[in-house]
């Protein structure tokens, strides 16, 4: 399987651009955006779909952590 | 009879005047001994002085007590007794003469912190380079084919600087990314003539599936001048070690498509073939490109 070309790489990305933003003004609602998912998953070869789906929840999370703090996990509990 | 005396000093145009302040309480005039104490630094005793006297004051005015502000001046100027009060166009010199005084002095202070900033730069850099090459990274001579099926070695590559980037076709977006990046520093450093060319060379990670043409393919969407090298399994996995790159195939898809996660960094080696910076995500290009400016100018005068 050939890798993508410049063009398609620019195709993909702005599918996933597309669904990103469906997904941003849809408080991440996947249902509200199905059509735009669908038209990413035709863009993008399947190991991208997978890539950039990880990398959202990524950087939701890691935006997560900046806005909302986090509790640092207990550590190991000492032997008593 | 004062019973204190207490001073003040007063910075005026670079040079330092003594104000003198009084204690509340004091009716007489100065005695002469304290108009001794009175030191106007280096200037003679002109119409402009008095000038100057009455400026400190009106400097040193909001710590004086209000209702002794008139007195010294009154006592000063019957002591002093230049007559009439200076003319303006006399003080209007010295006053010229005091701000390209102080303009002078301020211009020596920022020009002093700007050597001694830019002496700080020069020296933190060449600690880094020393710390480089302790690493000592790119030792090695590796040997590769490059997308016109040429084969190369490191040794092709001396006599130039070179900026190298290991990498995969197949990658989503941060090798596109970097390429463009990469493409964009050596555009810009093409643009000044004194500065010698640099050679931007791309290394697969993925052997398996980059071949020549599938390399070719991808090079021709940078820099014209990008080279893109590949090799067998062996030959790519020699030149990563010798410039410790991280490479790891993920796990195969059901059409055998696979992501090879690996360092992400840009290397920058000099006309010796050796390591000398290298470049992360978080530079862009101007910030990359400066630096390289700055080495391949330490690097002449060395």
């Amino acid at each position: 399987m050939a890798a993508p070309s410049s063009a398609e790489r620019k195709a993909c990305w702005s599918a996933r651009d597309r669904l990103w933003k469906c997904l941003d003004d849809n408080n991440d609602q996947a249902s509200s955006c199905q059509d735009v998912q669908r038209e990413f998953e035709a863009s993008c070869p399947a190991q991208w779909v997978k890539y950039f789906t990880k990398r959202r929840d990524y950087l939701k999370y890691k935006e997560k952590m900046q806005t909302e703090g986090f509790s640092p996990a207990d550590g190991p509990q000492q032997p008593s | 009879i004062l019973k204190k005396l207490e001073y003040k000093t007063c910075f005026h145009g670079g040079r330092l005047l003594r104000c003198v302040l009084m204690t509340p309480g004091t009716q007489q005039s100065f005695p002469s001994s304290v108009m001794q104490k009175m030191h106007l630094s280096s200037e003679p005793l002109t119409r402009g002085r008095l000038h100057t006297v009455k400026r400190m004051s009106g400097l040193c005015g909001s710590l004086w007590h209000g209702r002794h502000h008139q007195l010294p001046l009154v006592t000063l100027r019957s002591f002093l007794s230049q007559g009439p009060n200076p003319s303006t166009a006399a003080a209007r010199v010295k006053l010229r003469t005091r701000l390209l005084v102080t303009l002078l002095f301020g211009g020596g202070l920022v020009g002093t912190w700007w050597y001694v900033y830019m002496e700080k730069q020069y020296k933190l850099q060449r600690q880094r380079v020393e710390q480089l090459k302790k690493v000592a990274l790119g030792q090695g001579n590796f040997s590769l084919v490059d997308h016109r099926g040429q084969r190369r070695t490191k040794a092709d590559f001396l006599g130039s600087w070179v900026l190298l980037y290991f990498g995969f076709t197949h990658c989503p977006d941060i090798c596109p990314d970097e390429l463009d990046k990469m493409s964009a520093v050596v555009a810009a450093l093409d643009k000044e003539p004194s500065l010698p060319p640099v050679q931007p060379i791309f290394i697969t990670v993925d052997p398996e599936r980059d071949d020549v043409a599938a390399l070719a393919k991808y090079v021709k969407d940078f820099h014209p001048r990008l080279i893109g090298l590949t090799g067998t399994a062996e030959e790519v996995k020699h030149a990563g070690r010798d410039y410790r790159v991280y490479a790891s195939p993920g796990p195969k898809d059901d059409d055998g498509d696979y992501i090879v996660d690996h360092t992400i960094l840009i290397y920058l080696i000099t006309p010796d073939g050796l390591f000398l910076d290298y470049y992360n995500r978080m530079k862009n290009a101007e910030q990359i490109t400066e630096s390289i400016k700055n080495h391949m100018n330490v690097h002449v005068k060395l």
